[in-house]
């Protein structure tokens, strides 16, 4: 899905690189990374550090050059037409980007102001994305007495002063409380259904699961897999059964006479049998009930993205069909 | 709430979000950038009052000077010495706006500013505007003290002194992008003072800010008839003692006006780089 396959496609996506390449020296930081993002779409991009996801964002956001192949933002070329990329992005790096004298009420009114919004149009816009944020209690106070958090939340308010229609987010959930984090969450499906492309970075894996429409993991600059949440879980791994008898052994015993062969927990006396269909949880359920025994407490787990992310990122081949 | 995250990204209107026109741009970082200069007290008292032991300490310890070869007759030294004074704060001033810079360059609100769509050169015209603004504070602070307090009189009346403010003030403008343009090169606040520091002492002691050329050795008089500060201070000092001035105030402009045209487009240039 983000690996495109047809010119037309990279052509109308909001957010589309070629092959890009960033060399720093001897050390590659991209290594030919094509990439796709229509609009409309969260796109979470997953990575080690050093993996070479700010490098990413540096390039799209028109702050680095890349050093061959090619990015679009918007239809526009991130280095013959820098300019009007920036006018379609909006941008919240791992390191707030603001000054530190100023209210966020007044950073918001400058930066609109910046956008080319007037005078009230400017001070609406501010009003409007400091309540999104619930910054309102802190419109007046200078932002080095701010907390970590909500200077947070202003740089994500900022990056949408100008109405982006490309948001590009570093991180932007490190160091936010719960709360907070929900609420950027339910932006971020906001901005989406309103057709913006986010691409956005995240260590963070219950977040790719919860906002991604996809994810894509970056490993040593290289794209190694990219897909939805759900496609990715389902390459890493099957789902498992996961039975708790009374006595584990005699199950156990009962299982293996079957020709099924589950792994044995100890510590929480539970045996495991992968499942990747449901008849291989009737199996198990059918093998017990001969022998009499209770299966006791009966679950079925799905492969985490913890799990995926793992498998891709650190480059452990116990993935099956990985890129 | 998820109205207004809707509403961020309503269709975008063609009339907005496409950045600022230029000049708004520029004014609205000037406002900016003016705002935090008198936001900063601590910092502007101290810029305010520099000048009082400059008067003190040039006043007192080269009172003497009036005596050498060369001095104008019958003028006080406190008369000569204020012109100068004139100058070198506001060459200061323009020193402290690209110091600022450099905090603004490494600053976050900088990185950001980047990702819009501005004419970075609007930063530095900013800054540069606020240079002149707090240049014309510390002016108006040296000729009161000067006045007050140690008997300074203007021979050419309140619009020598309006033209000698002017001089001054163009002066400071055109170093001030000089000192911006290293800054843009340096981005360092250490290294930008240290090379200014260097530049300032010769730009200073070199030159007849303190005493009359024709009263240094042959080299250092050389050197002090080639020094564009020589110019500035020729020229206020002119407007402020009364007398044929038109000659020293039109090249100290011509030259202020040269020296932006070049160190302008240089710092201009330099000053969307990251490295």
């Amino acid at each position: 899905m983000t690996v495109p396959e047809e010119d037309s496609a990279t052509e109308t996506a909001a957010i589309a690189t070629t092959r890009l390449v960033q060399r720093f020296g001897a050390v590659t930081a991209l290594d030919g990374v094509d990439l796709a993002v229509p609009h409309g779409t969260v796109l979470c991009l997953l990575g080690h550090n050093g993996a070479g996801k700010s490098t990413l964002v540096d390039i799209l956001t028109t702050l680095a050059r890349p050093t061959s192949g090619a990015a679009r933002v918007a239809g526009f070329d991130v280095v013959a037409e820098a300019h009007r990329v920036r006018r379609s992005i909006g941008v919240a790096g791992q390191f707030a980007a603001l000054d530190d004298q100023m209210t966020p009420r007044a950073t918001l009114v400058l930066l609109t102001r910046l956008h080319g919004f007037g005078r009230r149009a400017a001070h609406a816009r501010a009003d409007e994305l400091l309540e999104l944020f619930g910054l309102g209690e802190f419109t007046e106070r200078p932002l080095r007495a701010c907390s970590g958090g909500t200077r947070r939340r202003l740089d994500l308010a900022a990056a949408l002063t100008g109405r982006p229609e490309v948001v590009v987010l570093d991180e932007p959930t490190a160091g936010l409380d719960p709360v907070s984090r929900l609420t950027l969450w339910e932006v971020v499906r906001g901005l989406a259904r309103d057709g913006a492309a986010v691409l956005l970075t995240t260590q963070d894996l219950t977040e790719a699961d919860r906002l991604a429409d996809v994810v894509a993991v970056l490993r040593r600059g290289r794209l190694v897999a990219s897909g939805t949440p759900d496609e990715l879980k389902a390459r890493v791994g099957s789902r498992a059964v996961t039975v708790r008898p009374a006595d584990a052994v005699r199950a156990e015993q009962a299982l293996r006479a079957d020709g099924i062969r589950p792994s044995f927990d100890p510590a929480r006396g539970t045996l495991s049998v992968a499942a990747a269909s449901s008849r291989q949880v009737t199996a198990v359920l059918r093998a017990l009930d001969a022998a009499g025994i209770d299966p006791g407490e009966l679950s079925l787990s799905q492969p985490g993205l913890d799990e995926v992310y793992l498998a891709l990122a650190t480059g452990h081949d116990t993935v099956r069909g990985a890129a | 709430m998820t109205a207004v995250a809707e509403r961020a990204v309503e269709r975008r209107d063609p009339a907005r979000g496409d950045g600022a026109r230029i000049a708004t741009q520029t004014g609205v970082l000037t406002v900016h950038a003016v705002r935090t200069m008198l936001s900063e007290h601590r910092l502007l008292l101290i810029t305010l009052i520099e000048p009082l032991p400059m008067l003190l300490v040039f006043g007192q310890a080269l009172s003497g000077l009036a005596h050498v070869p060369g001095f104008p007759r019958g003028v006080p030294y406190i008369d000569y010495l204020v012109p100068a004074l004139m100058v070198t704060t506001a060459l200061q001033s323009g020193l402290q706006s690209a110091t600022r810079l450099t905090d603004n360059l490494a600053g976050g609100l900088m990185s950001r500013l980047r990702t819009m769509p501005l004419w970075l050169g609007s930063v530095l015209v900013a800054q540069s505007a606020t240079g002149l603004v707090r240049g014309l504070f510390r002016l108006v602070t040296l000729v009161g003290l000067a006045w007050l307090g140690f008997g300074f009189q203007c021979r050419g009346g309140l619009v020598g002194l309006l033209l000698a403010a002017a001089v001054s003030m163009a002066v400071a403008w055109a170093l001030g992008w000089v000192f911006m343009a290293l800054a843009c090169w340096f981005r360092h606040g250490d290294t930008l003072q240290a090379a200014a520091g260097l530049a300032m002492f010769p730009l200073m002691f070199a030159s007849n800010a303190f005493l009359p050329v024709a009263s240094l050795p042959p080299w250092l008089h050389a050197v002090a008839e080639v020094n564009p500060l020589t110019h500035g201070v020729t020229a206020v000092r002119a407007l402020t003692l009364g007398g044929s001035a038109l000659p020293a105030v039109a090249a100290t402009f011509a030259l202020a006006l040269l020296v932006t045209a070049v160190a302008a487009p240089l710092a201009v240039r330099r000053v969307r780089r990251t490295d």
